[in-house]
């Protein structure tokens, strides 16, 4: 989706003759009829928003007048006339203020069906963030009040007005905000948002322990829908080379990692140990080398693979975390080999003591995958543990120094394979007292504390000004200069017809495939338009990014209202 | 010298940023002006050249004045600021009735549509029929450099091809239709389809192919260009659904047939007919011998080689060629059968028609589609004997004896069709050997061609443009937003790489819901494509691209029918 083209409001003379408007354009000598919607809107557009001036209007005309009359003298300016194209300026978020952000968010819904991790992770994100800009949500009159108001962090905006009824969530956000901040995880529900000109917008996407197709066919969409303004925020960077992999452009994808609560040390691993052993009443804590599992497997698999992990591994006791293997929410009928715990927090109760069994850890694994909770791998390093990483790509930056990789594979489908004899063995070797280990476990503690949610709000506020600063290339100026009419062709030697197009000025017939892009390329960012020859399998000779940033591609004006040309 | 006083356009005169401009309402025209220009325009109605100089002299150098003149001159030249021609205000308030349609021919003279006899071509003069028919119905504005009164209901007015855009929103405001001609190599007319203030475009098509596929390519890309509420009209059935077969929406060509005046063109004594042509020619054989009828250009493409052969087959006929000249076959030696007699007004026509025993219509030629000369002759109660092709048998119908052709599958070098020399010349043998026959057809000739009159064609172009405004009150705006995306395959398909689709948005460009839930919809990247195309370009131009894009016609059909139903049931 791109955005709309702006326009500026030429040197122009408005006046009023027999009772019939008019507004007369100096720079091209057109003269044209308008209404009295059109009379008022003209005086305003040089310095009102459209959002402005239809909230101006809308007390004395028709909202669907206003609309007509902005339309039409948008569409003399795609003539040449009234209104020229711009490229808006390039500007800073204003410096002297906290940025405004939306951030629409249906929070009892989106409270209920995210783990217990994630939600706290989110109100400690915008708790911080809040003291970096202002946040704010809407709340419409048939939307419940728990809906909107159980966060105080965010200021909540009261959309009472009937007369806008007939208008989206997404027109508000016209009204004044620097950005956009998206946390649903229902997509759908956001997307409209997308349809906002000119805002940066930025989506934050969990890592979830489901099929990862489901969660790719999510971001894939998503992706779609962004323009160069917006970014999709993922919260590891084996969620980005994922999509680097599949061939899904990445420029706008950034990684931003869940900063972490990082609590005073026991510095006591044998007392954490004790303790660890105590709370699931397994003394093999004590006894054996402990190995924490930081799991972001599909439920099914991850079951599995525990076992084999476990079975392969029975002198080492392990703690698994594993938001979907355990818990209130999800009670599972899984029961785990003798020396493997399986562990989440789901309340603050759960969470408070998590910190004890991290200190007992001697080393955490954890697969390099969609599903896995970085921020609770990096608060089990921030205790002073190394890392095996299980990683298809290279070892996460986000822990290099940290730890060790095992290579591992897996798919979009659930399926993890990694040589568990290799891992076995890197896992044991790596337990052993060692100069490196010892390096990693210090590195690690280093390694962790840079992700603090101060850290995490101040790279988003950065998002959004990088943001900002890029969506000046959404604004949409070039325009063919010779419209295609696409049209049949008939052959006369063979009979035949053929698709083809006709370009108005040169009289000449010209290539269908290009003038298809050229034309989605009006309202489609480039990947939409390549998205379109991929399936068809055709392809088009003019590169999509030459169609789109051809520059102020406007045609004279007199030549482009001289149909006889 | 500009010869003041003049009458001046409807102007508005304001200042801006220091600068005179007079804003010409009449042209939709802002001209800048000069100090003494403005002075100037001030005194143009009521004073003449001299005394504007006199009294402008105080004021302004001569230089100035000068050149202020010299200005006007060229604005004058350029249609601006000043009435040219008649001041037809008053006329149009008193005698104009409710409805006005724009007439832009360009390149026809429009005098030449009432002085008939100026004509050659018969679409010319089937248009110059129409027109002086639908006075009845319509005052006629035709495009032009002037104004002026042509004749009761018809005016020539100011505004050139060129004006055409820029004076869109009045040719609104005023004219309930524009009507014009399909020429094949105009380039005005397409851009006018992009603005959708125009009032319903009329396309008159008389030539359906020819020209080497120029006719039918022009065809195509009106056909496409145009608003849902423009057309063309089509001579005759047949040229409806010639056109009907390149497109997928054939309700864009409307039949309209031309007339015939058959008060002029009627039945006389057929010997005193024979009588006179005999006389003029100076062969006797005419009023003895049964005579076959030809009143065309003498041409290949009109059938003339043919119906010399048919002239060998019948030496015991008589065979007549009525038309500008004998062309090429002046330096034949002709059979001595065939009679060549001449050149005649059309006021002598009937009497040649009449002269006839039998018609012959024979053309070979693309661009035949109606026929117009075989009606007059029916109208004189001629049988006609015609080729089986296009659109002339439809007009004969069982008024006449329909000979066989040997249709081409397509166009060669402007021909389409080889009349058969030996039915025709057993039709012809069959009429003229059987009385009874003869006279049925005769009085079937007649009573058929009276059907066609040109009030009915006149009255049908008014009921056209009804319809099409019927069609403009349709005409939803495609406001849907939608995008293209990747999508991950199931795990069966998975080999296959990303699939793709589209997705349309509940919220539409002016943020409405127009659809349930705030949600996305997805749809086929087919149908995605038609959304978008739909946005800027016409229903068919997406056919265009939808027709190369998806293989199977009836899907690709199938795909267009549902977007325009989710663009219609959501506006």
């Amino acid at each position: 989706m791109v955005s709309r083209t702006h326009y500026q409001l030429k040197q122009h003379h408005k006046f009023e003759q027999d009772d019939q408007k008019y507004v007369a354009d100096l720079e091209t000598g057109d003269i044209v009829e308008i209404n009295d919607v059109e009379w008022e809107i003209l005086s305003r557009y040089a310095s009102q928003t459209r959002h402005q001036i239809v909230e101006g209007l809308k007390e004395e005309h028709k909202l669907t007048s206003i609309f007509d009359g902005i339309e039409r003298l948008e569409r003399l300016g795609q003539q040449g006339i009234l209104l020229s194209p711009i490229v808006e300026a390039a500007e800073l978020m204003t410096s002297d203020r906290k940025p405004k952000l939306l951030v629409p968010f249906h929070f009892t819904k989106e409270k209920s069906a995210l783990d217990y991790l994630t939600n706290v992770n989110r109100y400690q994100f915008l708790t911080h963030l809040a003291e970096f800009a202002e946040l704010e949500t809407l709340a419409f009159p048939e939307e419940k009040k728990e809906n909107v108001q159980d966060f105080d962090k965010v200021q909540v905006r009261n959309i009472e007005d009937s007369k806008n009824s007939a208008l989206v969530s997404p027109w508000y956000a016209l009204d004044g905000y620097d950005g956009i901040l998206l946390l649903s995880q229902f997509t759908t529900d956001d997307l409209l948002y997308y349809g906002v000109p000119d805002v940066p917008i930025v989506h934050c996407i969990e890592g979830a322990q489901q099929l990862q197709h489901v969660l790719l066919k999510t971001l894939l969409t998503l992706g779609a829908f962004q323009s160069s303004k917006d970014t999709l925020v993922v919260k590891a960077s084996w969620m980005k080379a994922w999509l680097a992999e599949l061939g899904v452009p990445v420029e706008n994808v950034q990684v931003i990692p869940d900063g972490i609560d990082v609590v005073e040390p026991i510095n006591d691993k044998a007392l954490a140990k004790q303790h660890t052993a105590a709370i699931f009443d397994k003394p093999m804590f004590t006894k054996q080398p402990v190995v924490g599992l930081i799991s972001g497997f599909e439920p099914n698999r991850g079951v599995a693979w525990i076992s084999e992990f476990a079975r392969a591994n029975p002198h080492l006791a392990i703690f698994v975390y594993d938001a979907m293997l355990v818990g209130v929410r999800s009670p599972n009928p899984y029961h785990p080999p003798e020396n493997v715990v399986i562990f989440s927090a789901d309340d603050d109760e759960t969470r408070a003591i998590l910190p004890v069994f991290f200190q007992a850890l001697d080393l955490v694994c954890f697969p390099a995958m969609p599903g896995t909770p970085l921020s609770v791998v990096l608060e089990a390093m921030a205790s002073g543990v190394s890392c095996v990483a299980m990683t298809k790509y290279e070892i996460p930056p986000e822990v290099v120094g940290a730890g060790i990789a095992v290579e591992a594979d897996w798919d979009n489908f659930g399926n993890f394979h990694v040589s568990m004899a290799k891992l076995s063995e890197t896992i044991n070797k790596w337990l052993q007292p060692s100069d490196a280990r010892a390096q990693c476990e210090d590195f690690a503690k280093e390694v962790a504390q840079r992700y603090t949610r101060k850290n995490a709000a101040q790279t988003l506020i950065h998002v959004f000004e990088e943001g900002f600063q890029r969506r000046t290339s959404d604004f949409r100026t070039a325009r063919a200069l010779f419209p295609p009419i696409f049209c049949r062709r008939y052959e006369p030697d063979t009979g035949t017809l053929r698709s083809s197009v006709y370009r108005l000025g040169t009289n000449r017939y010209d290539s269908l495939e290009d003038a298809l892009a050229e034309v989605l390329a009006e309202g489609h960012t480039p990947a939409e338009v390549a998205s379109v020859f991929k399936h068809f399998q055709r392809k088009h000779s003019t590169p999509v990014c030459e169609i789109t940033r051809a520059g102020n591609g406007f045609p004279d004006n007199n030549k482009e209202t001289n149909p006889a040309g | 010298m500009i010869d003041f006083p003049k009458t001046l356009h409807q102007l508005h005169f304001f200042q801006e940023d220091g600068v005179p401009y007079a804003a010409d309402l009449d042209k939709a025209r802002v001209v800048e002006l000069s100090a003494a220009m403005l002075d100037i325009l001030r005194l143009a109605e009521t004073q003449t050249d001299d005394a504007i100089i006199e009294t402008l002299s105080a004021s302004y150098e001569a230089d100035d004045i000068s050149e202020a003149f010299e200005r006007f001159a060229e604005l004058e030249k350029e249609g601006l600021l000043f009435n040219r021609g008649e001041d037809l205000q008053r006329s149009l308030e008193t005698e104009s009735k409710w409805r006005k349609l724009l007439v832009v021919i360009p390149g026809i003279d429009v005098d030449s549509f009432f002085d008939i006899e100026t004509l050659s071509a018969g679409t010319n003069m089937a248009l110059a029929h129409m027109i002086q028919h639908l006075t009845q119905y319509a005052d006629l504005h035709f495009t032009g450099s002037r104004n002026r009164k042509i004749a009761d209901g018809v005016y020539e007015v100011d505004i050139g091809i060129e004006d055409l855009v820029r004076l869109r929103s009045k040719i609104a405001e005023t004219y309930y239709g524009i009507l014009t001609l399909h020429q094949e190599h105009e380039r005005w007319l397409l851009p006018l389809y992009r603005y959708p203030e125009f009032p319903p475009i009329l396309v008159q098509n008389h030539a359906p192919r020819g020209h080497g596929g120029h006719a039918i390519n022009s065809m195509l890309r009106h056909y496409a260009a145009m608003r849902d509420y423009d057309g063309f009209t089509a001579p005759s059935d047949y040229v409806r659904d010639f056109y009907s077969q390149y497109v997928w929406d054939p309700s864009f060509f409307n039949t309209l047939p031309n007339g015939v005046d058959a008060t002029l063109f009627k039945p006389m004594e057929k010997m005193v007919a024979k009588k006179e042509i005999a006389a003029e020619v100076g062969d006797e054989r005419i009023e003895e011998v049964p005579t076959v009828g030809y009143l065309s250009r003498v041409q290949s493409e009109k059938g003339a080689s043919v119906y010399l052969k048919l002239a060998e087959l019948n030496p015991d006929l008589i065979f007549l060629i009525a038309g500008p000249n004998l062309g090429r076959y002046a330096s034949r030696k002709l059979p001595d059968n065939l009679v060549y007699i001449g050149f005649h007004p059309r006021e002598r026509l009937p009497l040649i028609y009449n002269a006839f025993d039998v018609y012959c219509f024979m053309s070979m030629s693309g661009e035949e589609t109606f026929g117009l000369t075989v009606l007059e002759a029916m109208a004189c109660g001629v049988p006609p004997v015609v080729s089986n092709f296009d659109g002339v048998p439809s007009v004969v119908a069982d008024a006449g004896l329909v000979a066989d052709a040997e249709n081409f599958d397509r166009d060669i070098a402007t021909l389409v069709s080889y009349p058969c020399p030996v039915d025709f010349s057993e039709k012809i043998n069959m009429l003229l050997n059987n009385t009874e026959m003869w006279q049925i057809l005769s009085q079937a000739a007649r009573n058929r061609a009276v059907s066609f009159t040109w009030d009915k064609t006149a009255n049908r172009i008014v009921r056209i443009f009804e319809e099409l405004h019927r069609k403009k009150k349709l005409v939803n705006p495609n406001r849907l937003l939608n995008v293209f995306a990747p999508t991950q395959p199931v795990e069966r398909e998975a080999e296959q790489g990303l699939k793709y689709r589209s997705l349309v948005l509940s919220m539409n460009e002016r943020y409405e819901r127009c659809l349930m839930r705030d949600s996305v919809y997805p749809l086929s990247v087919e149908d995605g494509v038609a959304l978008s195309i739909l946005k800027n370009h016409t229903t068919r131009e997406a056919e265009t691209i939808l027709a190369d894009l998806v293989a199977d016609e009836t899907e690709a059909r199938a795909t267009l029918k549902r977007v325009r139903g989710l663009i219609d049931g959501t506006a």
